[in-house]
């Protein structure tokens, strides 16, 4: 999450970091290896929760850092490093989540999230959740539930909802990342979170 | 404040991005709204339910996979060159620039200023000098007296405010030279003939020339027509031609080795049995030699053509004679 820690670290590491930068666009390869570890952690994260897969989230990583390694020098120190590289992965994400969403029309097939993921519902449940199986089943049905209303939603609204919600970035930002303004950005997170309610509207 | 902007509202403050003046006035409201208020309450339920979707850190090992991936994939790259590296970093000043429109634009101009006056100077001088000079010009390079003369023309000016105008042309005019074959000039240009002309006729006379130059004896320098023949005997496409350099070069035999070399290659390469023939002759008086002996042997056992095994033969079988 984008909480204001983390905000603060990050101020903290920028002059290092635009150091690091210099350094990776005149060409080291041990600079540009550091960037990545800083952000690699945050890309996965939002690749893999975007996505639900591991492997698309892997191929996403790998797409972008070898993006950011190509235009490196492209970048200018107008926004911050964290926007930049975001603005790539969001790009790379809003691809894949077209490319799925196009598949699934074709096809009529419902994301179904298996195995790990009914361990990642009850980490958020309390204990007595796993001593109740029909609890559980509940919590599975819901997650999937959950993913299929996200699944509604177009690959734009998707992504700032992401970006806003479970990533906790400031509008702001998100409108950078995403090319548009912070009003866009608002009126967009305000669509997706309807059309999120009336897909959902039967759950609560 | 409607009920419409209300609700754009309400999602904003929930993720905490209302500015404080228009918190209090969005309280005021839903305070006296029932319809708001619900939808208040409603996005809050949905904020909770969607909290049973949480965001995950990523696993260790798909870190540890992505990671090592990316290094090789990094590891596979070309390194990046100087140039590319100049080029970004041209790049990155011409950005600086972008940022500092005035100072661009002044050097713009200041670059297009002097780029007029120093142009402007130039042809004022150009023009002067062209005057000047024109009546010579004239006089010195007589006018075309017809088009057939003219191959091309390659540039047109007219001077400024006046009725003069200079064209540029390349004329294509055939020359004749006559002399002896000795004379240095036309044997330069018997050597021309022998490796650039398009005609195999003409390359035939040239190589047949040469040949019958050096078969008398008559300055077949090592440096001079003697490299011709060697280069038209290896490399020339018309088997006649070759036939001739080889005859050309056959009192060389004996004395020069890179003659002796170009006839064993003729021998070992030539297409034409003809020339494959007649070059076991040209060697016979060097079958002394290792090198010829190896090459026989070899030609007597693989040519293609019987003749030239046969003959390759009677020439080994006969050695002991020679020598």
């Amino acid at each position: 999450m984008d909480g204001p820690n983390s905000r603060q670290e990050r101020a903290q590491a920028r002059a290092p970091e635009m150091e690091l930068i210099r350094e990776a666009q005149a060409g080291s390869r041990a600079a540009f290896d550091a960037l990545v570890r800083q952000y690699e952690q945050q890309v996965l994260r939002l690749a893999l929760h975007l996505t639900g897969s591991e492997q698309d989230a892997e191929d996403i990583y790998q797409e972008a850092f070898l993006k950011a390694y190509r235009y490196i020098g492209n970048f200018r120190f107008e926004c911050s490093f964290y926007t930049w590289i975001y603005r790539i992965v969001t790009n790379l994400c809003l691809d894949q989540l077209r490319r799925r969403k196009t598949r699934r029309e074709d096809h009529a097939v419902v994301l179904d999230r298996s195995g790990d993921e009914i361990d990642l519902l009850a980490s958020v449940s309390d204990d007595r959740s796993f001593s109740n199986p029909a609890k559980e089943l509940d919590r599975k049905v819901l997650g999937q539930r959950i993913q299929l209303a996200l699944g509604k939603l177009t690959p734009r609204e998707r992504m700032v909802f992401e970006l806003k919600h479970y990533q906790g970035l400031r509008l702001r930002t998100i409108g950078e990342m995403l090319h548009t303004t912070e009003e866009t950005a608002k009126n967009t997170l305000f669509r997706a979170t309807k059309k999120l309610r009336a897909q959902l509207a039967d759950s609560r | 404040m409607n009920c419409e902007v209300a609700h754009e509202r309400i999602v904003t403050a929930a993720y905490g991005e209302l500015p404080d003046e228009q918190m209090h006035e969005l309280e005021r409201h839903i305070a006296g709204c029932q319809d708001c208020e619900t939808e208040q309450q409603q996005l809050r339920a949905l904020k909770m339910l969607l909290d049973a979707d949480p965001v995950v850190e990523p696993p260790a090992n798909l870190v540890a996979r992505s990671r090592i991936r990316l290094e090789e994939a990094l590891d596979a790259l070309p390194p990046k060159g100087w140039f590319e590296r100049f080029n970004l970093r041209m790049i990155n000043n011409l950005a600086g620039l972008q940022a500092a429109p005035l100072a661009a634009c002044l050097l713009l101009v200041a670059g297009a200023g002097a780029g007029c006056v120093g142009g402007y100077e130039f042809a004022q001088s150009r023009a002067a000098h062209a005057a000047a000079s024109a009546a010579a010009t004239l006089a010195s390079e007589q006018a075309p007296s017809g088009p057939t003369e003219i191959a091309n023309i390659s540039g047109i000016v007219r001077q400024p405010n006046s009725e003069i105008v200079e064209v540029s042309y390349n004329q294509l005019v055939p020359h004749r030279i006559q002399g002896s074959l000795d004379d240095p000039g036309i044997r330069q240009l018997l050597m021309l003939a022998s490796e650039n002309s398009a005609s195999a006729g003409v390359r035939d006379d040239s190589v047949g020339l040469m040949a019958a130059e050096c078969r008398a004896g008559h300055g077949c320098q090592a440096a001079g027509i003697r490299d011709a023949l060697m280069v038209a005997l290896r490399y020339d496409k018309n088997a006649s031609v070759r036939m001739k350099a080889l005859k050309g070069l056959e009192p060389h035999v004996i004395e020069d080795v890179r003659v002796r070399d170009a006839v064993l290659e003729a021998l070992l390469n030539d297409s034409d049995p003809r020339i494959r023939t007649e070059a076991i002759g040209v060697l016979q008086p060097v079958g002394a030699d290792t090198s010829v002996r190896q090459v026989l042997h070899s030609i007597a056992n693989t040519d293609r053509n019987p003749h030239i095994r046969t003959a390759s033969m009677e020439v080994l079988s006969h050695m002991p004679e020679i020598q």
